[in-house]
């Protein structure tokens, strides 16, 4: 086993903890707040790239640089939709959310 | 910084501590308690950073998550209305088929991981300087460097027209 493989496995362990979340909870604020783990779970996985495989270039920096930026932008928004949807209908239940199911 | 048993200590705690507060995120009823685990984990992963040879990542982890995106998040909580009761209110129908997916998931990305054929490992670590880092990031990567700020700036606009109150005499 290599040294990278340890960080991998712990990403693949934040990033599918993260994905239960989103797949099983109600509430649409631990939802983002899931889907926040599962981007940092591949930010764990760029920077071990990038610090054990890398072949004098900064790029995987960059790269987790740019997705904690659009991480960022994401949560303001979505949270943004989810404040304006309480305010319509009360309610951060994504079941009460099934306008478009027909 | 790599090999010898105490980085490996040091990366075990990290780990622990970042896969605890995660499952603490998606596990714990009070979303409030959620949220502070969550703050948690992000803090673990600025360890992780540092144990990376990635100051500068886990300087801007501290900054960005720690400090503005929980607010964020925490203020969403304030503004909407709180969960009681009994669990089928928090985990929702599919939850009992979403584990042993997740679970299946985690053992095939775990096999692929660890069958990958990755490049080798460098001799020596690759740790640049934050004077290096900027050297690069203004020169090679000034156009994505343009168009995140682009994005941020949509994002702002976004935010703000999605959040604010509409007046009636519109």
């Amino acid at each position: 086993m290599k040294p990278v493989d340890a960080y991998l496995i712990l990403a693949i362990l934040l990033f599918c903890i993260g994905a239960y979340g989103v797949l099983a909870r109600r509430n649409v604020i631990l939802v983002v707040m899931s889907l926040e783990l599962m981007l940092n779970a591949v930010n764990i996985a760029l920077a071990a790239f990038a610090d054990f495989l890398a072949v004098g270039s900064p790029a995987g920096t960059y790269f987790v640089l740019f997705v904690i930026t659009l991480a960022a932008a994401e949560v303001t928004v979505g949270l943004a939709i989810v404040v304006a949807n309480y305010r319509n209908r009360r309610s951060v239940q994504t079941d009460d959310y099934s306008d478009l199911k027909g | 910084m790599t090999g010898g048993v105490w980085y490996w200590i040091l990366f075990g705690m990290c780990a622990a501590w970042v896969i605890v507060t995660g499952i603490g995120v998606v596990a714990l009823r009070n979303i409030v308690h959620s949220a502070v685990s969550m703050v948690l984990c992000f803090l673990g992963v600025a360890f992780v950073f540092v144990l990376l040879n990635a100051e500068l990542l886990a300087v801007i982890q501290i900054l960005l998550y720690v400090g503005a995106i929980s607010v964020v998040v925490l203020f969403a909580i304030m503004l909407t209305e709180p969960q009681h009761g009994r669990l089928g209110l928090f985990f929702n129908s599919q939850s009992v088929f979403a584990l042993p997916l997740v679970v299946a998931a985690a053992v095939v990305f775990t096999l692929v991981a660890l069958s990958a054929k990755l490049p080798p490992t460098g001799s020596e670590s690759f740790s640049p300087s934050v004077a290096d880092l900027s050297q690069t990031l203004f020169n090679e990567y000034v156009f994505p460097f343009e168009l995140v700020s682009l994005v941020l700036l949509a994002a702002m606009v976004g935010a703000i027209l999605m959040a604010r109150k509409e007046d009636d005499d519109r």
